[in-house]
Order: C-alpha cells, then sequence, then structure tokens
C-alpha cells in the first residue's frame, strides 16, 4: 500500500491538492484515501452517484468537516492549520441554495456580502457588475421566497461570488433547475474560468459532466477514474460519459 | 380510513425516528415528574425565623422552644440589638423576626397583655401570609396551654375559659402529600404539550417545507389529512400519559381509585381540545418560530389559570370567567377527583359536558380554518 | 474590518424580526396579558373556602359559634345540615371543601371544665388548600376560645410587614413573571433561530465564510438580547405604573442584572442548539428545561427553603433563583450590590458554567 510521505511538501502550484484523504463517520468510510491536483483555471468536476463522497470531500476541502487522515491545500494553504484563512479564498454554494427566503434578493447579497467583509458600496459595484450576467436589479426588492428557482439559484451563485474568491466551490449547483436554466448556468460558469478563476464542481447529471475541463469519477468513496471527459472516452473506447460511467461502475 | 392510516404511519416514523424527539416526548418528563414530584411539597416549611428573646424569662423559654420544635420553621442564631432585626430581614438572614419584649413572662402573669412583635419580610406576600399563619397558630397554642395551667391553679379563671378543642381529619388525602395532587396536574402539562404543541408545530413543518401542498393535491380531503396529523400525536399523549401514570402509581404510590375507562374517555376528550387547538394554532401562523409562540402562550395561559398553582375560587370574578373557557381547568379537576376520591360519572358529567362543548367547538373551527386556508 | 463582522449578522437577524410582525406582536402582547392577568389572579391566601357546618347541639351557644364562621372573609357557610352522614356526599359533589361538625354536647361540655370537641374535615384533594383550610378553622377555633367572654386575647399580638405592608401579591408576581419571560424568551429564540439556520442549510453557507464563530454567536444573540431587553423594560415599567410594584433601588443596578441574566439565558439557548439540529426538538428542549423549573424550582412560587435539599441544590443551578433574589431585592427593598452580590456571583458562574458547557459541545461536533 501507498503510504503518504509527511515529510515530502505539497506542490503549491495547483488550485487543489489533496493526498490520500479519509472521512469516516463511525464505521462508514465515506472518502476512502482520495488523490487529486486540480489546476488553476480549470472546471474541475466531481461525478459520482448520491453518497459517493461527493459532498463530504467538499465539505472537507471548505472547512466544515475535518478529515479523519491525509492531507490537502486549497489556494495553497493547508486544510487543516490553514482553514480560516482560505475562506476568505473560496466562495460555495450548497445543493440547497443555502438562502435567507424571508430576506429580499439585495439583503441577501448585502448579508453574504457583508460576512465576507465588503462594504455596501463595494457590494453595489459588485452587483453592478454581476448583472450583465446574473440580471439580478429586477428582482433586487423581491423576497426571496417569490422567486422562481432559477433566479434563486442565479442569487445563490451571486452570493458566493461578491467577493471575488479564486477558488469556486459548487456543490451540485444545478438540482432542480430546468434544462435552459441548467444550460445557462454553465455558461456562467465556463465564463467565470475565463476570468482566471478555478471552479470545482460536484454533479450526477452526465452531461454536464462533460463541460468539465477535468473530471474525476467517484464511486463508494474512491475515484475510480480521473482525466479530460475526452480522454476517458477514449480510454474505455465508449460514445458517453454516462456509458464509461455506467462501465466503471458496474466493474 | 387506509389512507389516513398511511398518514399515521408516516407522522409516527418521523418522530420516532428522530431520537432528540424521542428523549424530550419520555425522557425528560420522565425527569421532571421526578424533580417537581419532590420539589412541589406545597407545604410552605423551613421558614428562616429569628427570635429576641429580650426577657429570657423560665416563660418566654418555654415560647422559643415552641418556635424551636416547629417544623415550618428554622430558627436562626443570629444577634439581635437594637436596629439589627430590620437590616437581618433587608439583607434577606431571615423572613421574618419574633420580638419577646422584657418582662413578658412577669405581664402575662399578671394578665397586663404583653406585647409580641412578628416582623415579616413582605416581598413573596403569599409566603410571608402563611408564615403569619404558623405564627399565629403557635402564639395561640401557647397562650392557651398557658391559660390551662393558670386555670388549674385559679378556679375562677378556671369558670371564664372555654375550651374549644379542634379535632381534625383530611379526607382522601389523610397524609396531606402535596404530590398526590401535584401529579395529575403535571400528567395533564404534559398531555397539553404533547398533544397542541406538537400537533401544531407538525403541521406548520409540513407547510413550511412544503409537503402539505403535496399532501392537499392527493384524494385526501381537509378531514383525512387533519385525522392522519392528529391521531399519531393523540395515540403519543396516551402513551404519554400512561406512562407518566405508571410511573407515578410505583414511584410516588399515588392512589388511583377511580376507574381508568372512565379516565380514558374523559382524557380523550380533552386531548380533542389540545389537537383541536394545536391545529387551530397551525392556521393562525405561517412558520415554525409562530407556532411555537402561540401554543407557548396557550400553555403557559392555560398552567396559571387552571388551579394548579392557584385556586380558581381566589381569582378576581372576570379572570374566573375566562378559566371556563380553559380545558385544562376541567382536566386536572377530573384527574383529581378521580385518581384520589374515585369520582364517576354522576360527578364529573359537568367536567366532560365543558370539555366537549370547547372540543367540539375549537376542532370544527379549526378544521373548518383549515380546509378554507388549504383552498385559498 | 474582520472584527465588525458580526454585525451584519445581527442586522440580517432584525430584518428577519421585523419581517415577521406576528411574532413580534406576540412576543409584545404576551408578556403584558401575563402579567395582567397573573397580576391579579396569584392568590396563594385562600378566601371564600366552601364550608359546610353540621350543626347537632343548636343551642344560641353552638349559633353563635356558627355566626363567627359566617362572618369571617375565608368562609362561606354554603351548607348547613343535620346528618353528619351526609358529610361525605357532599364532599363526593364537591359542594365543600370543609365541614365543620359540631358534637350534640357542645353546650353541655363548654361549659364545664373539660372544654368542647368540635370536628374539622378537610378535602385533602388539593392538599395545599387542606392544609391551610384546617389552620385557619383551628386557629379560629383557637383564639375564640381564649378571647372568651369579652376578655380579649391575654396577649397582644402587633404585627409589621416590611417591603410588601399591604401583601399584594402582585409585588412578588410582576418580577416572577420578569424572570419567566426573560429566560424563556432567551433561551427560545437563541436556540430556535440557530436551528432554523442548520435546518435551511444556511449555516454551512454563514461557516465558510471568513466568519469567526464567536461572531457567529455574538451576531445572533444580540439582536435578540436587545429584544429581549426592550421586553423585560416594557414589563417592569409597566408593572411598576400599573400595579405600583415600588422601586426602590436603583434602575441602573436593576438593568445591568437585567443583561447578566437574559446572557446566561443566552447561554441556555447556546447550549440547546449544539445538541439538536431542528427547530422542533430546540423549542420542545426549550420549553422544558425552562418553563417549569424556572415556576417551581426558583422560588417564583415555592420558597426554595422548604424543598428536599437535594433540589435546593438543583435551584441553584436555576438562573431565575438568582435572579428572582435580585430583582425582588432591587425593586422591593432596596437592595444594591453590596446585599446581593451571592446571588450576582452564582449567576455569572451559572452563565459561564453554560457558556463552557456549550463552547466544549461545539468543539465536539466539529471532530
Amino acid at each position: 500500500m501507498h503510504r503518504p510521505d509527511h515529510q515530502q511538501p505539497l506542490p503549491t502550484e495547483y488550485a487543489v491538492t489533496v493526498r490520500n484523504l479519509t472521512r469516516r463517520f463511525g464505521d462508514f468510510v465515506a472518502v476512502d484515501d482520495i488523490s487529486f491536483d486540480v489546476r488553476k483555471g480549470e472546471i474541475f468536476g466531481f461525478l459520482g452517484a448520491n453518497g459517493a463522497g461527493k459532498t463530504t470531500t467538499i465539505k472537507m476541502l471548505t472547512g466544515l468537516l475535518r478529515p479523519s487522515s491525509g492531507r490537502g491545500t486549497v489556494g495553497g494553504l493547508d486544510i487543516i492549520r490553514g482553514h480560516n484563512a482560505i475562506k476568505t479564498r473560496i466562495g460555495y454554494m450548497s445543493q440547497k441554495f443555502s438562502l435567507y427566503e424571508d430576506l429580499k434578493v439585495e439583503e441577501n447579497l448585502f448579508f453574504f456580502g457583508g460576512i465576507y467583509g465588503l462594504d455596501r458600496e463595494a457590494i453595489n459595484t459588485r452587483m453592478k457588475e454581476l448583472d450583465t450576467i446574473l440580471h439580478l436589479s429586477e428582482i433586487r426588492k423581491r423576497r426571496t421566497d417569490s422567486l422562481p428557482l432559477g433566479y434563486k439559484q442565479r442569487l445563490a451563485l451571486a452570493c458566493a461570488i461578491l467577493h471575488r474568491p479564486p477558488i469556486l466551490f459548487l456543490d451540485e449547483p444545478t438540482g432542480g433547475v430546468d434544462p435552459i436554466a441548467r444550460r445557462y448556468f454553465w455558461d456562467l460558469i465556463s465564463a467565470m474560468t475565463a476570468e482566471g478563476r478555478t471552479v470545482f464542481v460536484t454533479t450526477h447529471y452526465m452531461d454536464e459532466a462533460e463541460y468539465c475541463h477535468r473530471l474525476s469519477i467517484m464511486y463508494k468513496g474512491r475515484i475510480v477514474e480521473i482525466d479530460s471527459p475526452a480522454a476517458i472516452k477514449q480510454k474505455y473506447n465508449l460514445p458517453s460519459i454516462q456509458d464509461a460511467f455506467i462501465h466503471l461502475v458496474d466493474r | 380510513m387506509k389512507r389516513v392510516w398511511h398518514l399515521v404511519k408516516k407522522e409516527l416514523w418521523q418522530v420516532t425516528r428522530d431520537p432528540n424527539m424521542l428523549r424530550v416526548i419520555f425522557v425528560v418528563p420522565m425527569i421532571q415528574l421526578l424533580v417537581l414530584g419532590y420539589a412541589i411539597t406545597t407545604d410552605i416549611k423551613n421558614l428562616d425565623i429569628l427570635i429576641c428573646d429580650q426577657d429570657d424569662s423560665a416563660v418566654s423559654r418555654n415560647l422559643v422552644e415552641r418556635f424551636s420544635h416547629n417544623e415550618y420553621l428554622t430558627v436562626k442564631p443570629l444577634p439581635c440589638r437594637a436596629g439589627q432585626i430590620e437590616q437581618h430581614i433587608f439583607r434577606g438572614d431571615v423572613l421574618l423576626a419574633l420580638v419577646i419584649p422584657e418582662h413578658f413572662g412577669r405581664d402575662l402573669e399578671n394578665r397586663e397583655s404583653p406585647e409580641i412583635q412578628i416582623l415579616l419580610d413582605g416581598q413573596n406576600s403569599n409566603t410571608t401570609a402563611v408564615a403569619l399563619g404558623y405564627c399565629n397558630r403557635i402564639l395561640l397554642e401557647f397562650v392557651r396551654d398557658n391559660l390551662a395551667a393558670a386555670a388549674g391553679r385559679n378556679p375562677r379563671l378556671a369558670r371564664s375559659i372555654r375550651f374549644i378543642e379542634p379535632v381534625s381529619r383530611t379526607w382522601y388525602n389523610p397524609e396531606l402529600k402535596s404530590v398526590y395532587y401535584m401529579i395529575p396536574g403535571i400528567i395533564s402539562i404534559l398531555l397539553t404539550i404533547i398533544t397542541m404543541l406538537l400537533t401544531g408545530l407538525a403541521i406548520v413543518k409540513e407547510r413550511e417545507i412544503g409537503t402539505l401542498d403535496q399532501l392537499l393535491v392527493t384524494p385526501l380531503s381537509s378531514w383525512q389529512i387533519i385525522a392522519g396529523k392528529t391521531i399519531p400525536f393523540a395515540f403519543l399523549g396516551f402513551l404519554e400519559m400512561g406512562f407518566a401514570m405508571t410511573f407515578g402509581v410505583l414511584w410516588f404510590k399515588v392512589p388511583i381509585v377511580g376507574s381508568l375507562p372512565l379516565l380514558a374517555v374523559l382524557a380523550a376528550v380533552f386531548i380533542l381540545t389540545t389537537l383541536g387547538l394545536g391545529i387551530f394554532v397551525s392556521t393562525m401562523v405561517d412558520t415554525q418560530q409562530q407556532a411555537l409562540f402561540m401554543a407557548w402562550f396557550f400553555l403557559v395561559s392555560f398552567v396559571l389559570l387552571s388551579g394548579f398553582f392557584y385556586p380558581i375560587e381566589n381569582m378576581p370574578g372576570w379572570v374566573q370567567v375566562i378559566t371556563y373557557i380553559n380545558p385544562l381547568r376541567y382536566f386536572i379537576e377530573i384527574l383529581r377527583e378521580l385518581f384520589l376520591k374515585g369520582a364517576g360519572l354522576s360527578v364529573l358529567w359537568p367536567e366532560l359536558l365543558s370539555l366537549l362543548t370547547i372540543g367540539v367547538s375549537i376542532f370544527t373551527l379549526a378544521t373548518v380554518r383549515f380546509a378554507r386556508r388549504a383552498a385559498a | 474590518m474582520i472584527k465588525s463582522l458580526f454585525i451584519h449578522l445581527a442586522v440580517k437577524e432584525f430584518i428577519h424580526i421585523r419581517r415577521d410582525p406576528r411574532s413580534l406582536l406576540i412576543l409584545l402582547l404576551m408578556p403584558l396579558f401575563m402579567m395582567f392577568v397573573f397580576g391579579y389572579a396569584i392568590n396563594m391566601d385562600l378566601k371564600h373556602i366552601r364550608l359546610g357546618v353540621c350543626d347537632l347541639n343548636r343551642t344560641p351557644v353552638s349559633r353563635d359559634l356558627i355566626q363567627t364562621l359566617v362572618a369571617s372573609p375565608y368562609f362561606d357557610v354554603i351548607q348547613r345540615f343535620d346528618d353528619p352522614r351526609l358529610t361525605e356526599g357532599l364532599f363526593r359533589q364537591r359542594l365543600v371543601r370543609a365541614a365543620v361538625i359540631i358534637p350534640a354536647d357542645f353546650a353541655r361540655r363548654l361549659a364545664g371544665s373539660q372544654g368542647a370537641t368540635i370536628g374539622v374535615i378537610t378535602d385533602g384533594t388539593d392538599a395545599n388548600s387542606a392544609t391551610l383550610t384546617q389552620n385557619y378553622l383551628e386557629s379560629l377555633f383557637l383564639s375564640r376560645s381564649l378571647s372568651g367572654d369579652g376578655m380579649g386575647l391575654p396577649i397582644h399580638i402587633k404585627t409589621r410587614i416590611f417591603y410588601n405592608p399591604d401583601m399584594e401579591s402582585a409585588h412578588f408576581v410582576v418580577p416572577g413573571i420578569v424572570a419567566l419571560l426573560l429566560i424563556m424568551i432567551g433561551a427560545l429564540l437563541t436556540s430556535v433561530t440557530i436551528a432554523r439556520e442548520k435546518e435551511t442549510g444556511t449555516m454551512e453557507q454563514i461557516l465558510v465564510s471568513p466568519i469567526r464563530p464567536y461572531e457567529v454567536i455574538l451576531g445572533k444573540a444580540l439582536p435578540y438580547l436587545v429584544l429581549a431587553f426592550a421586553i423585560a423594560v416594557f414589563i417592569i415599567v409597566f408593572g411598576h405604573l400599573w400595579f405600583a410594584v415600588p422601586m426602590l433601588g436603583s434602575w441602573t443596578w436593576l438593568m445591568l442584572f437585567c443583561l447578566l441574566y437574559l446572557f446566561t439565558a443566552l447561554t441556555i439557548g447556546l447550549l440547546i442548539s449544539t445538541l439538536v439540529s431542528t427547530q422542533q426538538v430546540a423549542m420542545m428542549l426549550s420549553l422544558v428545561a425552562t418553563l417549569l423549573p424556572s415556576v417551581m424550582l426558583s422560588g417564583f412560587i415555592f420558597p426554595i427553603a422548604s424543598m428536599p435539599r437535594p433540589l435546593q441544590v438543583v435551584s441553584q443551578i436555576i438562573p431565575a433563583t438568582h435572579f428572582l433574589k435580585i430583582i425582588r431585592g432591587i425593586m422591593l427593598k432596596g437592595n444594591g450590590p453590596l446585599e446581593l452580590w451571592p446571588s450576582i456571583a452564582a449567576l455569572t458562574a451559572v452563565g459561564l458554567f453554560f457558556i463552557t458547557l456549550a463552547i466544549w459541545r461545539f468543539q465536539l461536533k466539529l471532530k
């Protein structure tokens, strides 16, 4: 078995580096000894069925959960020792679109911007900037609970990127949203990487996997394949990621 | 009916899957029953008293002795020179003080009516009133014995005194154990919490997360949904009541003289009112938080206006009128009468009738409101 | 800059409160209603006890005795009967709470040197009232026999009551209600609002941001501290003006200790929030942890000295116990920190105890 070498410093040129990361809940091993690197500026996809360990991995990288063992860096900072410093460099959007339903759109933005240390003026400027792609200004006075899901999703994204994080974690960001909104959302993500931002995204939609620059397929807590979508399809000589996924999981 | 059963099952699953909920429903009440059963020996006792015997004669020492040997009062050995007594009361060292004047023994012998002073801290007027009662009682008994002794020596005095000796009995609870009447009270409060609060919260929670709409689009009628939401909590309520009663009987030896089937019927009627209130609360609010506040409001008002702590007879007339619509008032009365006296329907029918009236009205009102809100 | 991050949380919390006027209304009206009703209703000094009298003697002497009972404010003689066997039925029908039975030889024996006996029966279903009733009746007969023939009592009892000479129950109920409401609102609001964020997932969203855990707690607690404090001032002022509850001590000290007490309430709320994950359980736990103990074990109604020893120990970790001593002491007696320091120290200790427990639980969870 490969033993982690703790003496050797982890490479820092990557946006995210993970070595032998493991998380147990009692007897259950949710994430089992995974290692990978995410390059700066790429869309890195985590593909897997529900319960494959995607969300647990994201939670460990964002500091919501301590790893049982293993190491990792985010933005060059250690995820255990540096988890407070990491927080200013990342944005996080959860699968629940965690917004305050009884707050207005702009109040949600002011709040989330505020806890990242942005003042009102900076948030306003940033909102104008984001408006060209997110189109939230016409609904800024509306209560969040009155919005259709697609808008809530965009609002959640806006809350996550207000503070211009170089690395963005998206945990199943398109759950429950209609295909047109989903397509639009992925355009947004692509646009963001064009600005040099790294996007770390989990999904269980196979079609979405095709948008990623590189893809890691998770199954029962382990990474069973990691490469670009094209390379994966070529390697197994299958026409789509869906086929490759089924092939890998069925093994 | 089968559809309702599915709802009931789902509800029971939800409650029992949450270990925290189970703990709150069963373990916490048991602890409360245990603690409060012991706590509320409402007899007020061990009150701190300061006695200033400025006479220090055989007679006055006899009086001090009587205070020392009283289980309700605890004599505190504190200095009591002039001005210090007030200071002790001010600082809360003692609740009351008794001042026996100089020459008390001599004056009493000469029938010159010596003056005994009682100084009390009136902050808690209830305790104060009771403490004053104890003191008066001890003083009266002292005087009686003193007179009786004097009469033995003086036949002329003996002819002028007429002693009335009360012979007291207490029925249904000869040892005057407060726990006998507190346990029924606590049981009814627990039952109210489970049925009213949990039902209200369960409905509002479904509305909050949107599953209520899911139910409303099914062929289930409003009545069926309500039945599905209330039956599980009625069931839990009964379970809890049985649990608490068993505990009360085994641990605190609370006697249950009356008929258990009758108790079950009366409890069912009571639960009808609290479930109705739970639904009613759920139709008045939008969020769980609001539901909780309203339910809490009802709960506290019910408890304090039920006669559990304070006799209803003592309340001013307009407050007594309010208590007529308080279901807890009737249920506590029912439990006490049934547990200790073994009262039957021939005695308890007014309570049953009141509960039934309140229950049917509130339940109907709540269901109509629920249906209207669902349709809107 | 980073230091003031919690302000954003506090502002957001205020918006939540404002968006929910119904909760706010309930929170403001309920204490008012409670104080109004209970200020009048809570009165343990029994009056108008329903009494049955069975006079087997039927002489002027016995009728004279009954007249004393009729004249007493404590008793309402509502049944007179001739057959002692009817007593049982009267109790069963709940027509009377107590019965006095005057034996047939009452007048004759009273004239003799032995003295006469008289029967007193009470309904023990309500043990508390029964004790009081029995005491009243026995004292009444005693004092009557001692002051017979117009001699007057051989001793003169002079009573002076300090701090509440008119024995107004509102004077002890109002501080009690303040204590009860503050602990409930403080613990309840805090635990529920945190549980709500956990339920909706927004807590995670906050925890991935640079805001520190203590800032989260501060930001969430501050608005409710302000709200509960406003309610406290409102009730105290109302009780002071309407029920004329005196305010002999210093307002400043009282307000300061209200804040200390609220802090303890919030720590209980925090502790509860670390134990639960849903609003429902948070509410239930807050209710059972605060309502009954604060009413029954704090000295609000029953003196702590009367409780069994183990419960006296338990009562010491209930914040209301200490706060009641403080608020009653300040309002009714004019006490200051000089007299109240043991309670103040105890309240502080209880708060620190709960916050330590909460932090310990919180860290346990992260691992």
